[in-house]
């Protein structure tokens, strides 16, 4: 599992025993409402009341906060440079020399950064607490085209050996004399010799793939059997559809209010 | 088109999708380390559109953003899996059409699929991320608000400033590729009629 | 070679004398015009363990697809002559089904980890999963297979993160527990190092002592020498050589068309050469042989 490409840490944790869909869907929920309620300050509320208290049920607290921030830094940086100084037509604050922080666009960098702090930390949270494969079965048993899933995982598990082949690309383009820092062109020139070979050399692999999951009966028709068992609490189908419920509510208010 | 879906998803088109995306993320992340101001992170999803048509790339661009989400690695690509969509879909239709056939029509298409990536990005930038994309491209999105555009405008115009350029390098290399390709090998692909001739 | 005599059976299992048999097979692959498989005839009794021996380009890859059905389900092209594996013609019977009575293993062992699952046991689970078998019979045919291939120390492991060999095992495992009538493989050690290669090998003996029906094709002769009942030399897509190993690996005019020899033969054919080896014995293909020959 180490190898995969992914942020699942096994943790003895009760969020960790639930369900996928069930985080699955509460990921979701954190998702809609950080991002469709309204008001400025409604994304933050809830991240305290609602995320916040999931990753501590899930003990990856500090490395969703870490991850957290060290995802949206750039963002939140950005929003309050260019949305506060630069609000088209704003009342102006404070004077900083020839610019100016504009009011409106201050409280449209707080309410941007409460966005994307929900959009990041959903994501997150689910990727820290559930695994893939489990998360791809649970889908599956519940309708998801195998297809799908299969393509999923399998991208979960080939990239990080994409990313060594990328990387073993590089160094041996270097050592024939490839120039990777320098000027701008010098760099954008770089762009092709490293490109072309990993590509080329990525898809004559496909055809045997596709012979081997042909050998394993992967496009048979008919009922698939599952190896791995997913246990649920019986609470938890109840509370998803009240989740999805609320989440349905949510969005059709947002569009009713506007 | 709904009678070559399940000619498009032959065993080939399946096992050909995670190759792609990986393809996506490892050329995206070596772009990045070059500090060239491109992405380049739709390779894969041009190349399944082009291979194995419209349906195909859109599936593409879709799980490939939403993969680098879940992954952690990048995870404010997740709300424009819509727009990678997009992407692969016209990578399709322009597959379809012939358009890689011709080196200029290649750079039109490039150009014409960044325009529409960025009109497609703007509402996304601009309400979920506040209008920022945390890279050099702010600069242009403080520009056009200074001269009085709203967020919405001023992130399109962040948008064309670099999207049509980078799909442009994005098909001229998807070009160069498929061109490469040994007849014998382009003849496993749905869609290789694309690129005969 | 054993004919197994067939009771065609109410209730038992069926025993096929011909396990596998060719018929004047020539093939093209599509976009080619030379034949890669030229008039190729040849029966394969159960349970027999054959070579498939000849230089790149001999068309010793494509006679594997078209025993396994790949050629001509998968590649198309030009498929004259009959083709019966198991008892089914291969141009009329579906590739799904086909795939259930023929494994194939081949060179890259990347290529054949599907990447659907997150442990090796699961991974060799994946055939069975899509074929629908009950959970308690897929884990005991998995622990099986597991350990004719001795890979049961890896079985929580994650399939990508293994040696050459390894991995390699586990795509012979995820073959052997599908249960098929004959195994193909395709040069299944040509990109592991030795020690990898001498895994993979064990593995291969432990599934023909059971019983199986075994093509493989090798370049590493001495390996053929040591396990074959039978060898067949291809060249130019015909098969120019067929018996036993004894003969085929020592035959001289093979050298000329591509096939190579033992180390063994080599060093009797010097020896010969300067008078230290008798003109009328046979040439060693293994070196039991050798020692022997040299002794005297």
């Amino acid at each position: 599992m180490a190898q995969a490409f992914s942020l699942f840490t096994v943790r003895d944790s009760i969020l960790h025993r639930f369900h996928p869909l069930t985080k699955l869907s509460s990921a979701g929920f954190l998702f809609i409402a950080g991002l469709i309620l309204p008001g400025t300050w409604t994304a933050y509320v809830v991240l305290v009341v609602i995320a916040l208290p999931l990753a501590l049920l899930g003990k990856v607290t500090r490395a969703w906060l870490a991850a957290a921030w060290r995802v949206a830094l750039p963002f939140i940086i950005s929003v309050f440079l260019v949305q506060g100084f630069f609000w088209p037509r704003g009342t102006p604050l404070v004077f900083l020399g020839p610019l100016s922080l504009k009011r409106e666009g201050l409280v449209f960098a707080i309410a941007s950064t409460g966005h994307i702090l929900a959009v990041v930390s959903s994501f997150l949270l689910l990727a820290l607490t559930t695994r893939p494969d489990m998360l791809m079965t649970a889908l599956t048993q519940a309708g998801l085209p195998g297809n799908i899933a299969y393509i999923i995982v399998a991208t979960i598990q080939i990239v990080p050996r994409f990313q060594a082949k990328a990387a073993a690309i590089l160094d041996a383009q270097r050592a024939r004399g490839l120039e990777t820092e320098g000027n701008i062109i010098q760099r954008l020139r770089a762009i092709l010799p490293l490109v072309v070979p990993l590509v080329l050399g990525s898809l004559v692999d496909v055809e045997e793939r596709a012979i081997a999951i042909e050998a394993r009966a992967f496009n048979r028709t008919g009922p698939k059997t599952s190896l791995i068992e997913i246990s649920e609490a019986t609470w938890e189908p109840p509370v998803r559809w009240v989740i999805v419920g609320v989440m349905v509510g949510m969005v059709g208010l947002s569009i009713w209010l506007r | 088109m709904s009678s070559r879906f399940k000619q498009d998803f032959t065993t080939v088109t399946l096992v050909l999708i995670p190759v792609a995306i990986a393809i996506n993320i490892a050329v995206g992340q070596t772009i990045y380390t070059l500090k060239v101001p491109l992405y380049v992170d739709s390779i894969g999803t041009v190349l399944v559109g082009v291979l194995a048509g419209p349906w195909a790339g859109a599936l593409t661009g879709l799980l490939s953003n939403l993969i680098w989400g879940l992954s952690g690695l990048n995870v404010t690509y997740a709300p424009y899996a819509a727009v990678a969509a997009v992407i692969g879909l016209l990578a399709g239709l322009f597959g379809e059409s012939g358009w890689l056939k011709q080196w200029w029509k290649v750079i039109l298409a490039g150009i014409i699929t960044g325009l529409v990536a960025a009109a497609i990005s703007a509402p996304i930038t601009a309400y979920v991320f506040g209008g920022v994309t945390g890279s050099g491209t702010d600069v242009i999105q403080a520009m056009f608000q200074s001269a009085g555009f709203a967020v919405l405008p001023a992130s399109f115009g962040q948008g064309v400033s670099s999207d049509p350029l980078d799909k442009t390098v994005t098909y001229l290399i998807v070009w160069l590729i498929v061109r490469a390709l040994p007849e014998r090998f382009m003849a496993r692909f749905p869609r290789a009629e694309n690129l005969k001739g | 070679m054993g004919d197994r005599g067939g009771d065609g059976g109410d209730g038992g299992v069926e025993y096929l004398v011909e396990m596998i048999a060719l018929d004047n097979v020539t093939y093209t692959y599509p976009v080619t015009t030379t034949p890669a498989l030229q008039n190729v005839s040849l029966t394969i009794p159960a349970g027999q363990f054959c070579a498939v021996v000849g230089a790149n380009g001999a068309g010793k890859s494509t006679l594997a697809y078209t025993l396994a059905g790949f050629v001509p389900h998968f590649y198309h092209g030009k498929l004259n002559g009959k083709v019966t594996v198991a008892g089914k013609d291969t141009a009329a019977t579906p590739l799904s089904e086909l795939v259930l009575d023929v494994g194939l293993v081949f060179q890259n062992p990347f290529n054949q980890i599907s990447g659907a699952k997150f442990t090796v046991r699961e991974e060799i689970a994946f055939g069975l999963e899509n074929l629908g078998v009950q959970r308690d019979e897929m884990l005991a045919r998995v622990e099986a297979a597991m350990r004719v291939v001795g890979i049961e120390t890896l079985a929580d492991r994650s399939p990508l993160a293994l040696s050459g060999g390894q991995m390699q095992r586990v795509a012979i495992a995820s073959v052997l527990v599908m249960r098929p009538k004959a195994i193909v493989l395709d040069e299944p050690t040509s990109q592991l190092d030795p020690i990898g290669s001498r895994e993979v090998f064990a593995a291969i003996r432990a599934l023909a002592a059971e019983g199986s029906t075994v093509v493989m094709i090798e370049h590493k002769l001495e390996w053929v020498a040591a396990f074959a009942d039978r060898v067949i030399a291809m060249a130019g897509g015909e098969v120019v050589a067929d018996g036993e190993p004894a003969d085929v690996l020592t035959d001289e005019s093979l050298l000329t068309r591509g096939l190579g020899q033992t180390r063994y033969t080599l060093a009797a054919r010097r020896a010969r050469e300067l008078g230290r080896w008798p003109a009328e014995r046979k040439l060693p293909v293994t070196l039991e042989e050798a020692v022997e020959g040299f002794r005297k």
